[in-house]
């Protein structure tokens, strides 16, 4: 699944540690979404869509 | 881990505490063992580490409950690398017990546990270097 959390990310101008402490989730796991090693859960998608203030569809994206 | 991927709301935990006293007390009930000589005695202190591990079954459980998604799932991958291989292992032993006669110096139950610790933080290791 491809996502923009990165870009989202820098938007805010947050390291991936500021990331992690508002979702209450490890930096790596920031990471490993970023890099698009592993797809979160929708719990935690949701919590990041609130937070950037978007849609989850605006966030991910299923390849085809 | 991070502290952040920790529920505050969980009970404090100290896994690694819980399996070192496990195992000082598992390799000082292979010493003792030595010299006691009544059937009953021998038994109870083959028994003495069991608490220390329940213990440590306890923590570990918890600390799993207390971790993040994906550490949670780098857990899970390391124990489908481990828990399979030791069931292999331990089949082959059989089999090759079977076939010809070992020596329980050499091979036995005694000998196969810390296979599973080392299948354990290879698969850690494996998963870990996966998500990084």
């Amino acid at each position: 699944m491809k996502n923009r959390l990165k870009v989202l990310r820098a938007g805010k101008n947050w390291s991936q540690a500021d990331l992690a402490n508002a979702l209450s989730v490890s930096r790596q796991t920031i990471n490993a979404i970023e890099t698009e090693k592993y797809d979160p859960s929708l719990p935690l998608a949701m919590k990041m869509a609130r937070l950037f203030g978007e849609p989850v569809e605006q966030i991910f994206e299923l390849e085809s | 881990m991070t502290e952040t991927a920790v529920s505050p709301a969980l009970p404090r935990t100290n896994p690694r505490l819980a399996l070192i006293t496990w195992g000082a007390l598992y390799f000082a009930a292979r010493a003792v063992l030595e010299s006691a000589e009544t059937p009953w005695v021998r038994v109870a202190i083959s028994l003495a580490p069991l608490p220390a591990f329940i213990w440590f079954l306890r923590d570990f459980i918890r600390g799993l409950r207390g971790l993040d998604e994906l550490e949670r799932r780098i857990q899970l991958e390391a124990l489908a690398v481990a828990f399979p291989l030791t069931m292999v292992l331990i089949m082959t032993l059989g089999l090759v017990q079977v076939a010809i006669p070992l020596s329980l110096d050499d091979w036995s139950y005694r000998h196969i546990w810390p296979f599973l610790f080392v299948f354990y933080l290879a698969g850690l290791t494996l998963a870990r270097r996966r998500y990084q």
